[in-house]
Order: structure tokens, then C-alpha cells, then sequence
């Protein structure tokens, strides 16, 4: 290694550039005519291998196991015989950033096309009715309208996941909630289309609603859908999830417990551009929609279902996307309702939502109700985790499947579980529907868990940061129920943030009114399943690429950019592999007609697939030009190294040919140079039901410590500092990943210190605006420090995982474990507003013989004697740790292992009482949680209904 | 519903140019400015002066347009997001912007521009906190707006002087090839 080290780096010492020799010698060309490599004039300026000086290689962002600099603590990586050190690892603008400085980023209101029309629509003001009867000739008889939909125009259902299509365009038999799709109408202005929405005479019978999900337990008289022989009893119950795996005898005698109930209310994504969609059937009868999509696959899947026109008669266009947040992934109803008015009327149409629309559409968090309770061992291991989660689906499925799941599931992890038992269920209710937000499903239980080991760490009188770092699981080690860790940087995340904050100065030491503290976060870095799972395995990601003579490069991908810079993240690993300026990388990413098939930004994907697509499309790009120039050089592509548009013989830098020649030469007799990358997950995961659930091909990590000020007189709570590590795999853009942590602190403070959407006694939704929706301001928002953790992933993208998402996680429970430290409250109902803290501050006083609430205790701690126990344990696991990271012990390591299991037998084998099971058995039943209610319900099919 | 309103010719100087509209009387300034004059870069957040997205200068105040009659502003000049970059050279504000991850989804950035612009004109070398309150009143979901503090100051350290100008590489048509011994710096298409 060190001898191939010294060859490449040959040419890299000269530092002021290496130049280029043209016409040095006389003999550009052979006796033969033919033109000798290196040796020719430079092609014209502008071009890609213009230029007379080859810039040095940046051996500071070469990985050191190919002989740069770049140092590797978590080992090599497959992909860094790959790097030029020309993109990665540099903190880079967003390549569409000069589109939004300068106000030419076109989002969804901004397509204006000749001769459009408006659609408005009519939506439900009744909570739950059935329609009788529509009549539309008043709307029809209107000057200026034209063209009228109902639900009678479009009766196909659709819905994101396709076990749950429970979505029509418009209301068919009946409304679900107040906001509802009725009926929709285009009309020459707005003005005009918002009067006929006055005219449309219908006929409801008002059907009884539900709002509270516990009573959506109960068997209704009319369920708001009906799932057929899967029914669960007449309830509203939509999703209903059990498992339970481990050793439950572990659970008896603990030393410490904790068990909380938490009530979570809703919360939306507050995306800042509300939805507009424009639909335009071309003179060929194809239509053309803009739309703002996360995810415009699923948006093309459902609009050829619903308008029954095949998928290829369909060209879905994405605007750009003013934040999507989980927000913009469903199809929409609205822009089926554009599609068919504008066949209709023969003309576009442009429907453009208010930001009370926005929250009616909604598909934000669930409002939760979660039940967690914990054990430890004597030796602080945690032998027990009961988790129970019952979720507020609203009016229709959305991705709750998915989040029915998550809620359990997301929670395996980073920590050795002695078993693992989860209830969760999801009831429709009639409200808005929730859906996927930022942190889909994993949120809430999180905090939950978090807050219990907390709360436990304090029992063991020991350090809650020692208490996690003697209970991770290692890197390469499977969890309770089957998810393959790969790269783990949770203990380099826990330590960094411990020495960030200064936390062993900090912790339980501050005066009343100031605490500390601390939060871990797990999170998929890509869903392992794609959503619409076919048997033929399509890919989850596909890039094509093309190179003409000009040499600039055109990467055609599906990946939608949502403000987290997918796009700028596939031009950089090109730039990387290809040794391109960033600048000649052209990434068109918006039509569907051009680009692959790409799922779409959901589950923290793109990064992780995408860009392992655009770099294998762009391996076999250089593959192509390094053979060109094998036949140009007589260096065997082994020897050539590729920096700053220009291929040489790695041992004399003299010898070489420029990128343009090499193009050139590989493109005779062919053309333009196109080159297909694809990624596809491995097979991997357990075989139980559900076991999907959850699988990714890598999962982030995460710990945050957050400081704040308690106001006790008011209960008012300020963050006022966050230090927020996130093992992001390897940062292809820090500046972009740093944005992103940040951002996800400002997303989570929001929904631990203010926002909710408020349901009045009668079920309506309170405060559908962004001024009584409270958004933290600049003036809420804490200092943040962000630690980028790179633990290298095997599998990522120049070892790169998700950034998105899993950082919004720690931030609740840091928070919350902040504000007992500050005051010794525990608090479960979220948000942490003023009256609810006050009241729980009066209740704590009141407790303690009335004393003042500046008199309150702070809580301190003095270490117990296993304090010394955990960090040896800690210390020796970080040993342990190190070595699986860096492939030196390659020894099998399943959750259990703590607990004195053989990793190579089946646990089943080794303890009676170890369990695995998806249903609860009959005994159970009585002492299930709120969610696990469900199970005392049976399906239609089981009592002989609806075969 | 409104009743509509009789139509007026408007005028006004937007950008620099001078401009007149057609737009009832009632017209609100959002609406004239995105659907009559074309600035399709003043967004549209909320209608509520809760979001800050459709901020313009008013006669060099930071104003919502969402919340002002385009008859209140009568005459008056104009600037929103698309008068900010001279020509293809983009203003301070907006490189800084863009190289400090002031800008993500982007579809508060105008706003957010135009109220930074407001405060740079004013005070040249304003503190966090001065920063923090000009930007009060614009929401943004997805920074946590503190790159977008770190963009504003780094803007002004370019206007006081303290800091290089924008190089030829933040332009919006940049040379992806910067100079070298023997070969002029300008891409193709541009005076020489």
C-alpha cells in the first residue's frame, strides 16, 4: 500500500499545478497521420478540456487508504478508489441555489400557462354525512364556468400505499371530514369560480362523528371505511400491530422501572409553499401536470388509476418544491380534480390551495397517545420495553400502515433489548388525515423511550450518557427484531456531544430554572422495501447519464429535490468519480417523460439510492473514457488516474491525454456517451409479519444534548443551546448536512414547545393558519452546534447515510429530560407550552406541602456504586465497538448478546421463554394497553362476515 | 363574496422600470405584482402577514404585499427579489445566500432576501440580535434560520468592504474555468 502511496502522489507534489506540454515536441503527429496523446492543441475554450494547468490533486480529500490524506478512523471504504477529491466532503451551495436567490425557481403557483383557467373546490363543511344528492346546474348555468367534477367522475380509489387505496378524488358515498373534497368547478377567473362554489345544492344526511381515537376502538354503527373480511369488528380501527419478542422473564424483579403515559398532539409540516398543482391535456391527449411532488411516481401511479389513462399517456412535471417535510408525498385528490377539469374544459387548469386548505389536506404526525414501560436488571441492562401507541389516522390510511409500525419498530434500536413487546393501532377518525412527517412514525415513541431511560438512569442514581454508552449495540450486529445494523457512530455521537456540552459540569448541577439534557435518535437511512413492491425487483433508484462532444454532463434522474439538495448531491458523487468541475454536471431531475423511475423523497432514500445509482452510472462512464484512453496512451486503466478533466499515467503526469481527447476518442463511431446506473437494496430482514417494516439497508444515529431556561413563575421554556451530533455516514456536503441538523432542531423544538393543531370541542380544527399555528420564530430558536459523526457506511454512497430526518429526533427528549433537570418535572403531554408546565408546576408545589415554586428542588445526583460498573462496561464495549467497525473482529453479534447469549445459535434454542411473535396469544388480551384493545376485536373474517 | 371593483390603470416603478397595470381598485399588491406585472419571484405563503414570503421593498421599506393595497403604494418604487442581482452579477445577499446555506427548499428566500436587503442598507455592520429582529417577521421551515443569520453577516462583511466581492464563480454564469497562464478567463460569449 505504502509503495503504491508514494507512486500516485509523484505528480501531487507539484503544488503549483501540473501544465500541460502542447506542441512541447515537434512531433504531434506519427509518421502514420496519427495524432500522438498529449501532445495535441487544446480544444476551444469553454470546453471541458480546455485548460493548460491541471490544478493539484486535493489530496486532503483523497481517503488515505488510496493514498491521500483524508483521514479514515472507521476504516476504508468500497468506493474510495473512486475519489478524485474533486466534490465530496466539500461544503458546496446547492447547485439550484442562484435559481432561488434570484426568484426564478418556478414552485408550483409560478407555472403560468397561455389560456389557463381556475379550479377551485368545494369542500365538506359537515365532520362525517353522506351525500344524497348533488345538482350542479346552477354551477353549469353560470357565466364564466367551464367545466363542473364530482366524485361520480372519477370512482376509482387510489392512496399512496396500495394494501390501503381509501381515497377518491372527490367524495363518492360520503365525506370523511370537515375540508373534504366534494366537487370542483373551473372557471374563467377566481372570482368567478369561487361564486359558483355557492351554487352547488346538495343534499347531506349527517352521520355521527368520531373525533377521540380511543372511542374508535369501539364497534361504530357506520365505520368510517369498510376494509371488507379485514375489517376489525365495526370499529374504526384501520392498523392494529403486535409483537413481541425476547425473554420476558428477564422483566421480574427489577432494580429500576419506569412507565409513562404520554399524550402527543398533532402536528403539521408547515412547508412554507402551500400545494398548487397546473393540469394541461396537450393537443395530443396526453396530460402534462405540475405539481410540487415528493414523490411524483406514486402522484403518476394514481393518476393514471383514477383518470383510467395508461401511465405512458401521463407526463408528471415537478416544480420546484417550496419544503415537503413528508407533506407533498401522497397523491392528491386535488390534483386529480385538476386533471379532470382540465379534460373537461379542453383548457389548463390552475388550482391553488390557501393555507387553510393546507392544513384540511394535512397528513402531518398523529396525534399519540403512547404507553411506555421499561425495566432494568441489576446490572443497568434494559431487560424490559413494552411500548404501546395508539395513533390518530384521521380521515383516511395515508401511509399509516407504515407508521401503525414505526412507532414500535424505529425504537430497537441503538440499545440491547432483553424483549421487546409492542401494541400499536391506528384509528380513522373524522379529522384531517395524518400521514408521513419528517421523522415518519419514529418520533414520538422516541421521546417516550428516551425520557424513560432518563428517568431510570435517575432511579440507578448513575449518569444517563453512561447508562446508554453501556448499552448500545455494536456496529455489524443485528437488533431484537432482525434489522441489520451495518455502520454505527451512536457512541462516537454520545461522547462528542457529552465533551460539546460540557456535560459532566453541567448535569444536575445548574441552579432551579436551568437544566441539561440528553436524547438518542435511530432512523432508516431508505426504506429496504420499495412502497410499491413488484415481484420482477425493479429498482429502487435508476440514473441515466449522457456525455456529448461537448463534454458536459446530463444526469437524468427522478430523485425529487425538496430543498435538502438530492439534486446537488447526485452532481457531486458524478463530479467525484469523473474528476468534473460541478459546474459541467447537468442534472434534469423534474419530467417523468425523461427521467428513470425513482421512488420519490420519502424515508430518507435519495441520498443513500440515488446517489448509489448516479455513481455506478457514472463508473461505467469512466470506464469507457479510461479504455479510450488505454488505446490512446498504452497505460492500462489500473495506472491511470483521473484529476481536474485529464487522465495520466499515475507515475509521469506528463503522460496523459486531456478529458476531451479521451471523450473524443471514446465517442468515435458511437456518439454521444450513455451510461445506466441502478440501486436495489440487498435481500435482508426476518421472515414474521412485518418484519419489512422498518428494514433499511443502513440507519442513522443520533444524540443531541440541549440546555434550557424554565421561567417557574410562568412556566415558559427557552432553548437556549442544543449540541446535536448525527452520524450521517459521511458528509457529502457538511454544509448541507449542518443545515439539515439545524433545521431538524428547529422542526422538533417547534413540535416540544408550541405547535399543535388544536381540534375545539366540536372536532373542528382551531387554528388552520400559520399565526395561531405556532411555528418557533427566529426569536425561539436556540444556538445549535452541529457534530457531523462519520462512521463510514459500507453500503453508502462514499459511505454517506441519511441526514433528513433522523436528526429531528433527539431533540424532543432532550428537551424534555432539559426541563426535569431544570425543575424535577416530569412532564408527558407535548407540546410543552407555558399553561401546561405551569400546571404541572403547581402540582408538583402542591405535592410538597404548598411550598413556593421558587422553592422547587432541583435534582441532583450522587453516583451509586454502579456508576463505576457502567463505565467500565462502557469503556470495554467502545474496544469492542472499535475493532467491528473496522472489520478487525467480523464475529456474529445479535441483540441478546449482553444478556450472556450465543450469537451463533438461535436464541430460541438457548432460552425457554425466548419469544417471537406477531399476535397475542388469548391469555394475553386482559392486560394489553390502550392500543392493544384492538386485539379484542376480531376480524370480519373470523366471524364468518363479508367472505 | 368581494364585489368587484372597477379597474383602474396602475401605476407604479417596479425594479426600476416604470410599470402600469390594469387592476381593480381593491386589487392587493401580491396579486398586481405576480399576476399583472410578472414577479412571479414575490411568493405567496399565507395571505395572512404571518409567512414574510411575498416581502418587497417599499421605497426601500420592507413591507408584505399580501397585506397592502396596490393603490396604497401608488407611484411608489417598487423592489422585489428580481431587482436585487445588477445585470448577471448577483447582489452580496444573494452569493451569501447561496455559499452559506442560507437557501434550502427556497420558497421563503425572497423574503428573506428583500428584509436582509432592508437592514444592510441601513446598518452596515449589523450584530446577530439586529439581524435576528430584522428577520422576525419571515418564517423559515427548513434552515432554523440560523444559516441564514451566518449568510446575512457574511453580505455584509462583502458591503462594508471587510471581505473579498463575490469571485467570477458565484456569478450566476460562472467560468467553470478559472484563469489560467495562457488563456483568457471569460467563457465564450462574453466581452472580452
Amino acid at each position: 500500500m505504502n509503495h503504491r502511496c508514494h507512486l500516485v502522489m509523484q505528480g501531487d507534489l507539484m503544488a503549483g499545478g501540473y501544465r500541460q506540454q502542447p506542441g512541447a515536441s515537434s512531433a504531434e503527429t506519427r509518421k502514420d497521420g496519427k495524432r500522438v496523446a498529449g501532445k495535441q492543441k487544446f480544444p476551444p475554450p469553454g470546453s471541458g478540456g480546455s485548460r493548460p494547468v491541471m490544478a493539484p490533486r486535493d489530496l486532503d480529500s483523497i481517503p488515505e487508504s488510496v493514498g491521500g490524506k483524508e483521514p479514515q478512523p472507521a476504516g476504508s471504504h468500497i468506493h474510495d478508489r473512486y475519489r478524485t477529491g474533486t466534490e465530496v466532503g466539500k461544503p458546496r451551495a446547492l447547485v439550484d441555489s442562484h435559481a432561488k436567490v434570484t426568484g426564478q425557481a418556478w414552485y408550483g403557483d409560478d407555472v403560468r400557462l397561455p389560456n389557463e383557467i381556475i379550479g377551485k373546490i368545494l369542500r365538506s363543511p359537515h365532520h362525517y354525512a353522506k351525500i344524497k344528492s348533488i345538482d350542479t346546474s346552477k354551477v353549469e348555468a353560470l357565466p364564466g364556468v367551464l367545466a363542473v367534477a364530482t366524485g361520480a367522475d372519477a370512482p376509482n380509489t387510489f392512496g399512496v400505499l396500495p394494501v390501503t387505496k381509501d381515497e377518491h378524488a372527490m367524495a363518492v358515498e360520503k365525506v370523511r371530514h370537515v375540508g373534504d373534497l366534494v366537487a370542483c368547478v373551473a372557471a374563467v377567473d377566481e372570482a368567478t369560480a369561487m361564486e359558483a362554489l355557492n351554487l352547488f345544492e346538495i343534499e347531506w344526511e349527517v352521520l355521527e362523528p368520531v373525533f377521540d381515537p380511543r372511542k374508535g376502538l369501539e364497534d361504530q354503527d357506520e365505520p368510517i371505511h369498510w376494509r371488507g373480511k379485514y375489517h376489525v369488528g365495526t370499529t374504526n380501527v384501520q392498523k392494529r400491530v403486535f409483537q413481541e419478542f425476547g425473554d420476558r422473564s428477564l422483566v421480574d424483579d427489577p432494580t429500576a422501572s419506569s412507565h409513562g403515559k404520554w399524550r402527543m398532539e398533532g402536528v403539521h409540516h408547515g412547508f412554507t409553499e402551500p400545494h398548487a398543482v397546473v393540469a394541461h391535456w396537450d393537443p395530443n391527449g396526453r396530460l402534462q401536470l405540475y405539481t410540487p411532488q415528493q414523490v411524483p411516481h406514486y402522484a403518476h401511479r394514481a393518476l393514471s388509476t383514477v383518470l383510467e389513462v395508461p401511465m405512458h399517456q401521463i407526463n408528471v412535471i415537478r416544480t420546484f418544491v417550496g419544503g415537503g417535510f413528508g407533506g407533498k408525498s401522497d397523491p392528491f385528490p386535488h390534483e386529480m380534480c385538476a386533471a379532470i377539469l382540465s379534460r373537461k374544459a379542453g383548457r389548463p387548469v390552475r388550482i391553488n390551495f390557501t393555507r387553510e386548505e393546507v392544513y384540511w389536506i394535512n397528513r402531518g404526525r398523529h396525534p399519540s397517545y403512547i404507553e411506555v414501560k421499561m425495566t432494568a436488571d441489576e446490572e443497568a441492562r434494559i431487560s424490559g420495553f413494552d411500548i404501546d401507541a395508539l395513533i390518530d389516522g384521521g380521515g383516511f390510511a395515508s401511509f399509516g400502515h407504515v407508521t401503525s409500525y414505526y412507532n414500535g419498530v424505529l425504537a430497537t434500536a441503538p440499545y440491547e433489548l432483553g424483549s421487546f413487546h409492542y401494541t400499536g393501532a391506528r384509528v380513522w377518525t373524522n379529522k384531517p388525515a395524518s400521514g408521513a412527517m419528517r421523522g415518519h412514525g419514529a418520533v414520538n415513541t422516541r421521546c417516550a423511550v428516551e425520557v424513560g431511560l432518563d428517568e431510570m438512569a435517575e432511579q440507578m442514581q448513575v449518569d444517563p450518557i453512561d447508562l446508554r454508552l453501556a448499552n448500545l449495540l455494536p456496529p455489524h450486529s443485528r437488533t431484537i427484531s432482525g434489522f441489520r445494523i451495518t455502520s454505527n457512530g451512536m457512541r462516537e455521537a454520545l461522547e462528542r456531544v457529552r465533551e460539546g456540552s460540557d456535560w459532566d459540569s453541567k448535569f444536575r448541577q445548574m441552579p432551579l430554572g436551568k437544566g441539561i439534557g440528553i436524547g438518542c435518535g435511530f432512523f432508516i437511512s431508505g426504506s429496504g422495501l420499495p412502497i410499491h413492491w413488484d415481484p420482477n425487483r425493479f429498482p429502487h433508484a435508476t440514473v441515466h447519464m449522457q456525455i456529448d462532444m461537448d463534454g458536459g454532463v446530463t444526469v437524468h434522474t427522478g430523485a425529487a429535490d425538496i430543498g435538502q439538495g438530492s439534486t446537488t448531491a447526485v452532481a457531486q458523487v458524478v463530479s467525484e468519480v469523473l474528476a468534473l468541475p460541478i459546474e459541467m454536471i447537468h442534472v434534469r431531475s423534474h419530467e417523468s417523460d425523461t427521467s428513470p423511475v425513482d421512488l420519490g423523497s420519502y424515508s430518507s432514500r435519495v441520498t443513500f439510492m440515488n446517489a448509489n445509482a448516479a455513481i455506478r452510472a457514472a463508473l461505467d462512464i469512466r470506464e469507457k473514457l479510461l479504455n479510450a484512453a488505454w488505446e490512446m496512451l498504452g497505460y492500462h486503466p489500473d495506472v491511470l488516474v483521473l484529476n481536474d478533466r485529464r487522465i495520466y499515467y499515475k507515475h509521469d503526469p506528463a503522460v496523459g491525454v486531456s478529458y476531451l481527447e479521451a471523450l473524443h476518442k471514446a465517442q468515435e463511431d458511437k456518439g454521444s456517451l450513455i451510461s445506466s446506473g441502478a440501486y436495489r437494496s440487498p435481500p435482508m430482514g426476518g421472515v414474521h409479519k412485518g418484519a419489512a417494516a422498518g428494514l433499511a439497508p443502513a440507519y442513522s444515529f443520533s444524540a443531541y444534548v440541549a440546555e434550557v431556561d424554565v421561567d417557574v413563575e410562568t412556566g415558559l421554556v427557552a432553548c437556549t443551546n442544543v449540541w446535536a451530533a448525527h452520524d450521517c455516514g459521511k458528509a457529502l456536503n457538511p454544509l448541507a448536512v449542518e443545515g439539515q441538523i439545524i433545521g431538524s432542531c428547529h422542526m422538533g423544538l417547534g413540535q416540544v414547545l408550541s405547535e399543535k393543531m388544536v381540534y375545539g370541542r366540536t372536532g373542528h380544527l382551531q387554528n388552520p393558519n400559520l399565526l395561531e399555528y405556532k411555528i418557533p420564530s427566529i426569536h425561539e430558536m436556540p444556538h445549535v452546534t452541529p457534530i457531523i459523526v462519520e462512521s463510514s457506511d459500507p453500503e453508502g454512497p462514499f459511505g454517506a447515510k441519511e441526514a433528513g430526518e433522523g436528526p429531528l429526533l433527539p431533540i424532543l427528549p432532550a428537551v424534555v429530560n432539559a426541563v426535569y433537570d431544570a425543575i424535577g418535572v416530569r412532564i408527558r403531554d407535548l407540546p410543552l407550552t407555558p399553561d401546561v408546565v405551569w400546571k404541572a408546576i403547581t402540582a408538583k408545589c402542591k405535592a410538597l406541602d404548598g411550598i413556593d415554586e421558587t422553592e422547587l428542588p432541583s435534582p441532583r445526583l450522587v453516583h451509586s456504586p454502579l456508576q463505576p460498573t457502567l463505565v467500565a462496561r462502557g469503556q470495554e464495549h467502545k474496544e469492542r465497538d472499535r475493532k467491528r467497525q473496522r472489520s478487525e473482529d467480523t464475529s456474529a453479534y445479535v441483540n441478546g448478546v449482553l444478556f450472556g447469549f450465543d450469537p451463533d445459535r438461535p436464541l430460541e434454542d438457548q432460552v425457554e421463554g425466548w419469544k417471537s411473535a406477531v399476535e397475542p396469544v388469548p391469555e394475553q388480551l386482559a392486560e394489553l394497553g390502550l392500543a392493544g384493545k384492538a386485539w379484542l376485536k376480531k376480524e370480519q373474517r373470523q366471524m364468518g362476515g363479508d367472505q | 363574496m368581494i364585489p368587484s371593483a372597477p379597474k383602474t390603470i396602475w401605476s407604479a416603478k417596479v425594479n426600476g422600470q416604470d410599470v402600469q397595470a390594469i387592476a381593480p381598485s381593491n386589487a392587493i399588491l401580491l396579486d398586481v405584482l405576480r399576476d399583472e406585472v410578472g414577479m412571479l419571484g414575490v411568493k405567496r405563503g399565507c395571505d395572512l402577514g404571518t409567512c414574510g414570503c411575498c416581502t418587497v421593498l417599499i421605497d426601500g421599506e420592507p413591507r408584505l404585499s399580501c397585506l397592502c393595497l396596490a393603490g396604497q403604494v401608488e407611484g411608489q418604487e417598487i423592489t422585489t427579489v428580481e431587482g436585487l442581482a445588477q445585470g448577471a452579477h448577483l447582489a452580496p445577499i444573494q452569493t451569501c445566500f447561496a455559499t452559506h446555506g442560507g437557501s434550502q427548499c427556497g420558497f421563503c428566500t425572497p423574503g428573506f432576501l428583500m428584509s436582509a436587503e432592508a437592514l444592510l442598507n441601513e446598518n452596515e455592520q449589523p450584530s446577530r440580535d439586529e439581524i435576528a429582529c430584522a428577520i422576525e417577521g419571515n418564517l423559515c421551515r427548513c434552515t432554523g434560520y440560523q444559516q441564514i443569520v451566518d449568510s446575512i453577516e457574511a453580505a455584509a462583511e462583502i458591503k462594508r468592504g471587510d471581505a473579498p466581492a463575490p469571485t467570477p464563480a458565484s456569478d450566476p454564469h460562472p467560468n467553470p474555468h478559472p484563469e489560467g497562464p495562457d488563456e483568457p478567463s471569460m467563457p465564450p460569449g462574453h466581452a472580452r
